[in-house]
């Protein structure tokens, strides 16, 4: 990657990009009760975001809490378990979406036809998912790279086509009239959204503990050797299959669980709910939220999924596209974001410190040019960690 | 003996590119791999760490047959390799680089990292730079301070003086001398023939995959062949 324009004055994202990384350089040196106090802070900040005076400027159009639970947690969600995969062991998977459909499929399938409780339905559905995800990943994660992109990419459409044609699970009508989740807390699951809005604001801490907790361990120091160099890892005696395996079935599972708790809500999915376009769309949001960096793929998440809610109702833009809706053109609005970035921010706007060394190796010289050195905006590379 | 390798033959899909190798590696020896670029050098270390797969033969470490254990598991039993082109962690920092090569490892880390940063005291100066960010030769003294952090018997370094201004070539030479000195074998693949055999208790040339001539070092030092093939024939 060419570093010319990465630190450049003339780089428009070079002033938000510094913003971004003296919040990190500040995390990474913040003391313990600073950081409790940016958790609790995130979660108060989670709970009162339907707020209605929020969502009059964040969703004029649409029920504001509805569009966080759909897009917007979901999404956040299937980011936080593709991060798994594609930003802590650097596999690329472009079929994601299967699992969001085995977790939902699970949910609307034996919560119809056998009346298992929700909650059974859903961890049978993150059960399912891992399985599948062990079962794909067995034999294709002994390819690299672009084999396993492939054949991740065949294993979506696979499932998606399955569906379709399965009869049992409702072909191509889907499955309608899927329960709800049984109340809770005193809450009950019926049509006011804000209790699935506060389900999922508890699935998404969940999953970020957990995924925190994994990236601390042994295992993410694994995952981040093999991403980084997986011969190197395995002459480390990191077991670099069995845990490219692990990292495809964690992911797996969180995307079974995202499947859930959407169907949950959902009253009916059809194949259509889980289509191609869905995979590259959470990939999109994690590559530019900054890949293996949680708040930067959330935050990824978050703007793919709200910006094209939020341009739906903007009159102007309707008319400029003569009365389409401006939502349409959403896809081709990231393929040109996400070029942009590759330009300007290949590492995404909220990177971690490490991914961000990983991308601007220095070659050593080995190449051409001579190792990178830290732009004036950030600290020096060798204060790095603490 | 320490580690044999018996008549392999390894192929990258249909090509071979070992044709029935065998070496010895006897305990405490340092034993260099010579031979062209192509000859099949790299893939020889990447068969015995367990990186590539071999269609035929047997590669023995200790008298026993590992030629079909992964190669995460080769580590635990002490064979530590360099691997070319170093394969140093760019995200990680040096010191977090060396304490990857103790993964494995459940006992106390302390005296074998201080035993890492006396051998490379450049490595110590720079603890939390990242990898990525070291020059060339600095790499090198992390991927090979890295192999030593897994407390390998026998050790495997790939062209440690690739790339290096001759001044540091010199001393990787030493420190490598240094190194077997304190008791590791060392099976050593180097480009730079001169110096690698001079260093050497015996040494291998390799053609085209196979072994062409195997002697002790100072021996093919001598020899016409190998020093107008290896040695730029002066
Ligand atoms: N990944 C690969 N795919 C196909 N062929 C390969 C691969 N790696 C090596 N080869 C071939 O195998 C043969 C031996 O290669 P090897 O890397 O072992 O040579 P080497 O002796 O280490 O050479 P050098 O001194 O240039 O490093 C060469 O002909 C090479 O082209
Ligand atoms: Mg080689």
């Amino acid at each position: 990657m060419k570093g010319g324009g990465v630190t450049g004055k003339a780089n428009p994202l070079a002033r938000v990009g510094a913003l971004f990384d003296g919040a990190r350089d500040w995390w990474e040196h913040a003391k313990v009760w600073q950081r409790y106090l940016v958790y609790i802070g995130a979660i108060v900040f989670a709970l009162i975001l339907p707020a209605p005076w929020i969502g009059s400027f964040m969703s004029p159009g649409a029920d504001w809490t509805s569009v966080l639970i759909y897009p917007v947690g979901t999404y956040i969600l299937l980011a936080v378990g593709l991060n798994v995969v594609v930003g802590q062991a650097g596999l690329l998977d472009l079929g994601f979406v299967a699992f969001f459909a085995i977790g939902g499929y699970s949910v609307a399938y034996y919560g119809t036809q056998y009346g298992w409780n929700y909650w059974a339905t859903v961890v049978f559905g993150i059960a399912l998912a891992a399985v599948s995800g062990v079962i794909l990943g067995a034999p294709t994660l002994r390819l690299r790279g672009d084999y396993l992109a492939i054949v991740t990419l065949g294993f979506g459409e696979i499932v998606r086509i399955t569906a379709n044609n399965t009869d049992e699970i409702g072909g191509a009508r889907g499955i309608t009239n899927v329960p709800h989740p049984p109340p809770m807390f005193g809450m009950k699951f019926l049509l006011d959204p804000a209790p699935y809005y506060y389900l999922m604001v508890a699935a998404i801490v969940l999953v970020i503990i957990f995924s925190v907790r994994l990236q601390k361990s042994r295992v993410g120091r694994a995952w981040a050797a093999i991403r980084e160099d997986e011969d190197a890892a395995e002459l480390m005696g990191v077991p670099t299959f069995k845990f490219k395996l692990l990292a495809f079935a964690i992911g797996a599972m969180i995307g079974g669980l995202a499947g859930g708790i959407y169907a949950g809500k959902a009253v009916f999915i059809e194949p259509n709910t889980f289509p191609f376009i869905l995979s590259a769309t959470i990939l999109a949001a994690v590559v530019l939220g900054g890949a293996g960096n949680l708040p930067g793929v959330m935050l990824g998440a978050f703007v793919i999924a709200w910006l094209p809610e939020r341009f739906r109702e903007v009159d102007w833009l309707k008319d400029m596209l003569g009365g389409k809706d401006p939502s349409e053109f959403r896809i081709l609005l990231f393929g040109g974001v996400l070029v942009l970035m590759m330009g300007l921010r290949p590492e995404g706007l909220l990177p971690s410190r490490r991914r961000k060394a990983e991308l601007h190796e220095g070659t050593g010289g080995m190449g051409a040019m001579g190792a990178e050195v830290a732009g004036p905006e950030t600290e020096a590379s060798t204060e790095a960690v603490k | 003996m320490l580690l044999e390798v018996k008549d392999i033959n390894v192929h990258y899909g249909k090509i071979a590119a070992l044709k029935g190798i065998s070496l010895q590696v006897n305990e405490g020896e340092i034993v260099s791999l010579i031979g062209a670029n192509g000859a099949g050098k790299t893939t020889t270390l990447k068969t015995i760490s367990g990186l590539r797969p071999l269609t035929s033969g047997q590669v023995l470490f200790n008298g026993e047959d590992i030629s079909k254990l992964a190669g995460h598991k080769r580590v635990q039993l002490g064979i530590g390799q360099s691997p070319e082109g170093r394969g140093v962690f760019p995200g990680m920092t040096v010191q977090e680089n060396l304490l990857m090569g103790a993964y494995t490892r459940k006992d106390d880390l302390t005296a074998d990292l201080d035993e890492v940063y006396e051998l490379f005291p450049r490595l110590a100066e720079r603890k939390n730079q990242f990898g990525g960010t070291m020059s060339g030769g600095e790499q090198q003294m992390i991927a090979i301070g890295r192999a030593l952090m897994t407390k390998p018997k026998v050790l495997l370094l790939d062209e440690p003086s690739m790339g290096l201004a001759p001044m540091l070539i010199a001393q990787i030479f030493s420190i490598i001398k240094e190194i077997n000195k304190r008791g590791t074998t060392v099976l050593l693949v180097e480009q730079n023939a001169q110096q690698a055999l001079k260093l050497s208790d015996r040494a291998y040339v390799l053609e085209t995959g196979r072994v062409v001539k195997s002697a002790p070092g100072l021996d093919l030092l001598d020899d016409p062949q190998v020093r107008a093939a290896y040695l730029g024939g002066h």
